[in-house]
């Protein structure tokens, strides 16, 4: 005989007591109120059953799906590498041009000071800080891009 | 205490391990989660391709973004809310969405029917999964994800919340309602609510 006065409310208990945790007490309550009330049991019977179907479905794996998605992020791993070994080398390609640029102008202000016993003209220096300093450190930021790729020891 | 120390050692070890990329970690975790994340796709999608595609794009993005999960909580919602982005996006790529009335609601692509044969009915393994296999091609997805989260993975009602990116309030909503639905296919007669 099922009571429709408390249907509602031990319904929602019982919904609750298999989707969320309840309290001892309205575990009891929930034992209880069905050892009366036929419709709440059978309601309580029937949540039960569903929730049992659902953990009896079992999808075959495809024997080759793991092997595939480790193939694939194998690839991935080694395109990202690539790019990651590119962007160190721009960027230290980049720190070494500014290196030089600003190198160049601590070395030229120096070479001033210490030049002017010997009686360098500025040209002369100008030269001098082109040649000895700035082409050399260029041409070392170059090479950070010219070299092979598996020679590059930054990345 | 030391089971949660042990859970907290073993997110941690992920974390640095994806942030380093370390490949034997990614085959691991492959191996661990593959199946049930095929099986999350496949609730979503209700396409056994859909899901194996779909499956491959997350663990790339879990290859690319590993360094976005903390540690702090389990890998598994965070896995499973990187595919669920995904089967939306794919979805829409796909052409599957139609605009609906809510064109933003991302929620509503997966409102729309699945075609094909049902994946259920060839997963079924017991007479009650083969009575449910009909009603749950039929249910919403929205609640069939619900469901699966909830009684086959075991995740607790926060940690659904955070793949679905909804309150938890909407989630139990969702599991009763895809409850009730399921339930009417036990029922004698009974016929199922519209959902």
């Amino acid at each position: 005989m099922i009571r429709l006065n408390c249907d509602k409310k031990f319904r929602e208990l019982i919904d609750r007591s298999f989707v969320e945790e309840v309290s001892e007490g309205e575990r009891q309550l929930i034992h209880g109120h069905i050892r009366d009330c036929d419709g709440c049991k059978r309601y309580v019977e029937l949540t039960a059953r569903t929730i049992r179907g659902l953990r009896e479905f079992t999808f075959t794996p495809d024997p080759d799906s793991k092997a595939q998605v480790r193939e694939i992020l194998a690839d991935h791993a080694g395109t990202m590498r690539q790019h990651n070994v590119q962007f160190k080398i721009w960027a230290a390609f980049a720190v070494a041009l500014s290196m030089s640029f600003v190198g160049s102008a601590l070395v030229y202000q120096v070479t001033k000071r210490l030049a002017v016993p010997m009686h360098f003209d500025t040209a002369q220096l100008q030269a001098g800080v082109l040649i000895f300093w700035l082409l050399p450190s260029f041409c070392a930021a170059l090479c950070l891009l010219a070299a092979p790729r598996e020679n590059r020891g930054i990345a | 205490m030391t089971l949660n120390t042990t859970a907290e050692t073993e997110t941690a070890r992920i974390a640095r391990g994806l942030r380093e990329r370390d490949m034997e970690l990614l085959a691991d975790l492959v191996e661990r989660c593959q199946h049930r994340l095929v099986r999350y796709l496949l609730y979503l999608t209700g396409r056994r391709d859909y899901a194996e595609d779909l499956a491959q794009e997350t663990w790339v993005r879990v290859l690319q973004r590993g360094s976005q999960y903390n540690g702090r909580q389990r890998f598994d919602p965070w896995l499973f809310a990187i595919a669920r982005n995904l089967a939306i996006d794919y979805l829409r790529k796909k052409g599957k969405a139609v605009q609906t009335a809510l064109p933003n609601d991302r929620d509503a692509m997966l409102l729309l029917p699945s075609s094909g044969p049902s994946p259920f009915e060839a997963a079924a393994r017991s007479e009650d999964a083969i009575r449910l296999a009909g009603q749950l091609q039929i249910l919403s997805p929205l609640y069939r994800e619900a469901l699966l989260l909830r009684f086959q993975e075991d995740l607790s009602l926060p940690e659904i919340a955070q793949v679905l990116g909804a309150p938890v309030t909407t989630v139990t909503s969702r599991i009763y309602r895809g409850l009730a639905a399921l339930r009417s296919a036990f029922e004698e007669g009974g016929d199922s609510p519209e959902l």
